[in-house]
């Protein structure tokens, strides 16, 4: 078991034909993920790594069951690429693009809710159940298999407590990049949840940062559902207000967003606390899993 | 994009929102013929400028040029006042508050509106809660009567009127690419509404929709920003290298901004001071890194230059280069930290290896090894 992916989840690539698209499929799928079809406008008919490829979504939908969507597209139109995945009734879709209009952001994301599509960002490098399938672009050698759910906003810090657990020793269940915001299809909450039913998850490292309320609602949401031990580290601490850090949804206004006000939230909610990257390991052993 | 003032009355302006008749003020020459009482506003994009006394009302002309000279030569928060906007002073008899916004918690787009508007909007907001009504609606379904009618009851205010102004405000915010179009105050007068303040935000991530729009603003915004910017910061505009100025001796670089800002924490858990955030965003080549390498080492107070770098999408490879190129032209040579790891780190370090930049594996050892050197220097 993992979430939102498994080892048999059949996988569509839109894009599949770009300078990005092309090098990550042919990663992704010589890690093990079953790429059944791609989605290029114009180049359809044709193969690539021994994968159809087809102009509509529509025609792959026809020849392959498909369980989740990976969009390559670029910002400007993601809109489209993503409405066209969700109007075809395919249920995950992972959405890499950075820059995407907050209007845009806003359409795709409601649509897909009304259709029932869960959408995996946008800004996120996707998620890995290692040892399983990738629906992603993370440097795979970072992550082994194991008992550790992981969440981040960001791809990068993800990969670093990927490195850290796995130099430890520690494996992880699932790696969920939830992506850089500042609009989010799942959010912390949604995915905590997911790694609260998943048997093969036995602790949650949840990595936040600056800007927006989602911590405070995961925080929220520890107290008054998770059983299984969560850890959280938030970076941005020593970030000035005012200034996005990298992320669009990494922004201090004011008094909001702060990363002292979400420590003290999840630490309230019983979410044990690393101020380090390398601290995460030894809590983990700490607690026994 | 924040838009001043002047901008953001404009755009309400033709989208058929009322504003007070008014007038730009650059100089003492520009207060010839302009009726008294006039209301000054200083046009600078930072909020609360009533509390910061960046708005003032000149009673007669007499009062004009001394009003003028305390306003242009004053700075509010970090910006040097360049201009003013001249109003008419407009009969209130209550002063409302409405913003169209995207509720980011449920990814909805949400109208919130207050009785009482004005300058302690902040305050009512956390005193009493139920004094700001808040209507979600439907991206796909937009603005109706129905939802309209609940809320120009609370603000017991005349529905055309109401309906009319929130109408416009959705219309330019979908239009323009606005993630927040706020009218603070909306002034009940006699003749109706009037927006006495408004806060507009264009979403640049969509300026490739309204080019001549989005040029156009930043042109005149630029032309009256007289900030002091440093070489660094102008290097950095237009990049997309995210750089943003610290006061410290460690320039930092990350291809991550989570990481990026784990690697700013540390520095200061250890002890030392960075120089700058900086990320270089999502899809960077090794050009992408000697331009970064550029913009920090412009800043004169960084000793030390700290590269934390772990490859998902960016490559290893690559970002040497990138350094290497650097070190080929660099005219100015500091102590060079590199903590790299991910897609390529092999053949990246080895190439690092060459320069003599024996490359970390571990961010903590490197944040520690570059604080050490920065407090050597």
């Amino acid at each position: 078991m993992a979430i939102l992916i498994n080892k048999g989840t059949q996988v569509l690539i839109q894009g599949i034909t770009g300078r990005m698209g092309s090098f990550q499929t042919q990663i992704m799928a010589e890690y093990g993920t079953k790429v059944v079809a791609g989605v290029t406008p114009g180049k359809g008919g044709t193969e690539i790594f021994g994968i159809p490829v087809y102009d509509l979504v529509e025609e792959a939908v026809a020849n392959h069951t498909i369980d989740a969507a990976f969009c390559f597209v670029p910002a400007r139109l993601a809109k489209d690429a993503a409405i066209e995945i969700v109007s075809n009734g395919i249920p995950f879709l992972v959405v890499t693009a950075e820059g995407i209009p907050d209007q845009d952001l806003l359409e795709m994301v409601h649509y897909a809710s009304l259709r029932g599509t869960k959408i995996l960002g946008p800004d996120t490098p996707g998620l890995i159940s290692p040892g399983k399938c990738k629906l992603g672009v993370h440097p795979q050698a970072l992550f082994m298999e194991g008992p550790v759910g992981v969440l981040s906003r960001s791809g990068s810090l993800s990969y670093e407590v990927g490195r850290v657990l796995t130099a430890n020793g520690i494996g992880q269940s699932t790696v969920v990049g939830i992506g850089g915001g500042p609009i989010w299809g799942l959010s912390q909450r949604a995915v905590l949840y997911m790694f609260q039913e998943d048997p093969e998850t036995k602790v949650v490292v949840l990595l936040g940062e600056v800007g927006g309320t989602m911590e405070h609602e995961a925080a929220d949401f520890i107290e008054k559902v998770m059983t299984k031990p969560v850890i959280a580290l938030i970076v941005g601490r020593s970030a000035p207000a005012g200034s996005p850090m990298g992320h669009a949804g990494a922004i201090v206004e004011g008094d909001e967003g702060t990363a002292d006000s979400k420590i003290k939230a999840l630490k309230r909610a019983g979410a044990l606390i690393a101020d380090t990257p390398l601290e995460i390991p030894k809590l983990i052993k700490r607690i026994g899993v | 994009m924040r838009l001043l003032e002047f901008q953001a009355k404009r755009m309400l302006q033709s989208h058929g929102i009322p504003v007070p008749k008014s007038q730009m003020i650059r100089s003492a020459d520009d207060l010839k013929g302009l009726a008294f009482p006039t209301v000054l506003k200083a046009q600078v994009p930072v909020g609360g400028r009533g509390k910061a006394g960046a708005i003032r009302i000149a009673r007669e002309e007499e009062e004009g040029p001394s009003v003028l000279k305390d306003l242009l030569g004053a700075s509010v928060g970090d910006y040097p006042v360049q201009a003013l906007l001249a109003e008419e002073v407009i009969e209130v008899e209550r002063e409302l508050y409405v913003a169209y916004l995207i509720d980011k918690r449920e990814n909805l787009p949400l109208i919130m509106a207050s009785p009482e508007g004005g300058v302690e909007i902040e305050e009512v907001a956390k005193r009493s809660p139920d004094k700001i009504i808040k209507r979600h609606l439907d991206p796909f379904i937009g603005f109706k009567d129905f939802i309209a009618w609940p809320l120009a009851k609370a603000l017991d205010i005349d529905f055309n009127w109401f309906r009319r102004v929130v109408q416009n405000m959705v219309r330019l915010f979908h239009e323009k690419d606005a993630t927040l179009v706020e009218i603070n105050p909306l002034a009940v007068t006699a003749n109706g509404l009037v927006a006495l303040d408004a806060k507009i935000i264009l979403d640049d991530k969509a300026a490739y929709r309204h080019q001549d729009l989005f040029s156009a603003l930043r042109a005149e915004a630029k032309e009256l920003d007289n900030r002091l910017k440093s070489q660094s910061e102008l290097l950095a505009e237009g990049t997309g290298i995210t750089y943003i100025a610290l006061d410290g001796e460690i320039g930092m670089i990350a291809d991550g901004a989570g990481t990026g800002m784990l690697a700013l924490d540390l520095v200061h858990q250890y002890g030392g001071r960075a120089a700058n955030f900086c990320e270089m965003g999502g899809l960077s080549n090794a050009d992408t890194m000697e331009r970064s390498i550029d913009v920090i080492v412009n800043n004169p107070q960084v000793k030390v230059l700290l590269i934390g770098l772990i490859g998902g999408m960016t490559r290893m490879d690559e970002m040497a280069d990138g350094i290497v190129q650097y070190l080929k032209k660099a005219d100015r040579r500091l102590p060079i930290v590199v903590r790299m790891c991910g897609t390529k780190a092999e053949v990246g370090k080895a190439r690092l290896k060459e320069m003599g930049i024996e490359a970390y594996e571990d961010l903590t050892a490197a944040v520690e090894e570059a604080v050490r050197r920065a407090k050597e220097l």
